[in-house]
């Protein structure tokens, strides 16, 4: 039962909604409406639930001796300075929230994530070599693409920017087409091996 | 000294003043405008004036700096062609970004809110609240992200569902356009477009092929290019200072790890 339920009702429901689809019925209109209501009410809880989770989790781990602990005190009091300052002081223009994020979270984000341009630059230098012909063409293309797509190339007026855009517009989105495709045949099999019962592994569990 | 000796800290050095160097001191490259570019410059100039247009900040802080000139320039220009603006995010990080974006401009203009432009805020679940926003945006959003009830806001007595807009943009930094595409655009047949990161360009061209996209704009050159159409130096401009430098000096760095890699290979 506790299996059969779900599967019943993941079944019905995702029978249900593909019906409706091509159904112009006012009562499956209604119905499509209420569906939509409770995804959004089940996600919201989740998101609760979630923060919950998260609570918890820290909790354990500040009340357990290590070096860790520390950065997970950091984790609740922001957690907790971010709801007080949400829910007190609002979450408009001017208010502590969004200084908080605009003056906190958005830099230490862009930070890390503008790392990459240092490690990208140092795996550049150390591992693209043009070792056999395969390796040197795909050289040839990113340094071509890389220079195409600034203003320098443009600059220099040999056909740069027309060759890079080539390259991007034709053979990459021709390999991007088919990896679509791919995917989604691939969609449209699995949703219905889920809606059939044949796929099981989202239920959990080692059957 | 050898490559595999070779200190990195030299490469970080010389990455980071390619990046810093222009934003400290602009060099005022100009980016020529490519068709794509043109493409969405021309939806929006074609919109007539006081269209209803939806921008849905669907990115992460870690990408503003890429996508926050896109952004820029699209509200300036939606601003300058007199449209009004309904603004949403499905990512928690785009919503703050979108409304200190959206708040910045249009106080710069006097733009009113409410009247000319108002923000619905977040929804945790994007494709049931794509797709209820085509039945009706005022059950999806009863209240707009400060907390005002919708109905009281003149601009959205005016827009009840995808079928009072004239078009959705979705500045994103991942696949969020790909659900308004499907979602939005295939089951309500509102016209999408979107600002992306350059990155993920390639992966939306085929849907611009295929028309069910009417315009991508990508990355900081695209909001370079913008910004020349639009006659004013941005953002996105300053940014492709840096980004060119820092493409010039990858560059250098691989050719001269390949002559570095043969001149070891020839030695006994």
């Amino acid at each position: 039962m506790r299996r059969s339920l779900p599967l019943l009702l993941v079944g019905a429901f995702g029978f249900a909604m593909l019906v409706q689809y091509f159904t112009p019925l006012p009562a499956g209109r209604a119905i499509y409406g209420r569906v939509l209501e409770w995804m959004q009410v089940i996600f919201a809880a989740g998101l609760v639930l979630g923060g919950f989770n998260y609570a918890r989790t820290h909790l354990r781990k500040v009340g357990r001796p290590g070096g860790d602990r520390v950065y997970s005190a950091l984790a609740l009091a922001a957690l907790i300075l971010m709801l007080a300052a949400g829910f007190m002081g609002g979450i408009e223009r001017g208010s502590l929230f969004l200084w908080l994020f605009d003056n906190v979270q958005v830099p230490l984000q862009q930070t890390v994530f503008s790392l990459l341009a240092f490690f990208v630059a140092s795996a550049a230098f150390r591992g693209f070599r043009a070792r056999s012909v395969e390796a040197a063409l795909l050289l040839c293309v990113a340094l071509l693409v890389m220079i195409g797509r600034i203003p320098v190339g443009e600059m220099m007026g040999i056909g740069l920017p027309e060759s890079a855009r080539w390259l991007v517009d034709v053979p990459a989105v021709a390999a991007k087409r088919g990896i679509l495709i791919g995917i989604g045949l691939g969609s449209v099999a699995v949703a219905l091996r889920v809606m059939l019962g044949i796929e099981r592994a989202w239920l959990g569990g080692s059957r | 000294m050898s490559l595999a000796t070779f200190d990195r800290r030299i490469i970080f050095g010389v990455i980071f003043l390619a990046v810093a160097a222009p934003l400290i001191v602009p060099i005022g490259l100009v980016s020529e405008v490519s068709p794509g570019t043109q493409q969405f410059y021309d939806l929006i100039e074609q919109l007539p004036e006081g269209s209803v247009i939806m921008l849905s900040f669907d990115c992460e802080a870690s990408s503003w700096p890429e996508i926050g000139p896109v952004a820029d320039a699209l509200v300036r220009h939606a601003m300058r062609r007199r449209l009004k603006i309904i603004g949403t995010s499905f990512l928690s990080e785009g919503t703050a970004l979108g409304y200190d974006l959206l708040t910045r401009l249009t106080r710069q203009t006097g733009m009113p809110y409410g009247a000319d432009w108002i923000y619905l805020g977040f929804r945790p679940q994007y494709i049931a609240a794509m797709l209820g926003m085509g039945e009706s945006i005022q059950t999806e959003f009863p209240e707009d992200y400060t907390g005002r009830p919708l109905d009281s806001l003149p601009l959205s007595r005016q827009v009840r569902t995808y079928a009072d807009m004239a078009l959705v943009v979705s500045i994103a930094d991942d696949t969020m356009p790909q659900y308004w595409i499907e979602y939005a655009g295939g089951r309500y047949g509102v016209k999408i477009a979107t600002g992306l990161s350059a990155v993920m360009v390639t992966t939306f061209t085929p849907y611009l092929d295929s028309r069910q996209l009417a315009a991508v704009i990508g990355g900081l050159k695209g909001a370079a290019e913008y910004e020349r159409r639009l006659g004013i130096r941005g953002s996105g401009s300053r940014g492709m200072d840096a980004q060119s430098t820092a493409h010039l000096a990858i560059i250098l760095l691989v050719i001269v790890g390949n002559v570095a890699y043969f001149a070891g290979r020839k030695k006994p």
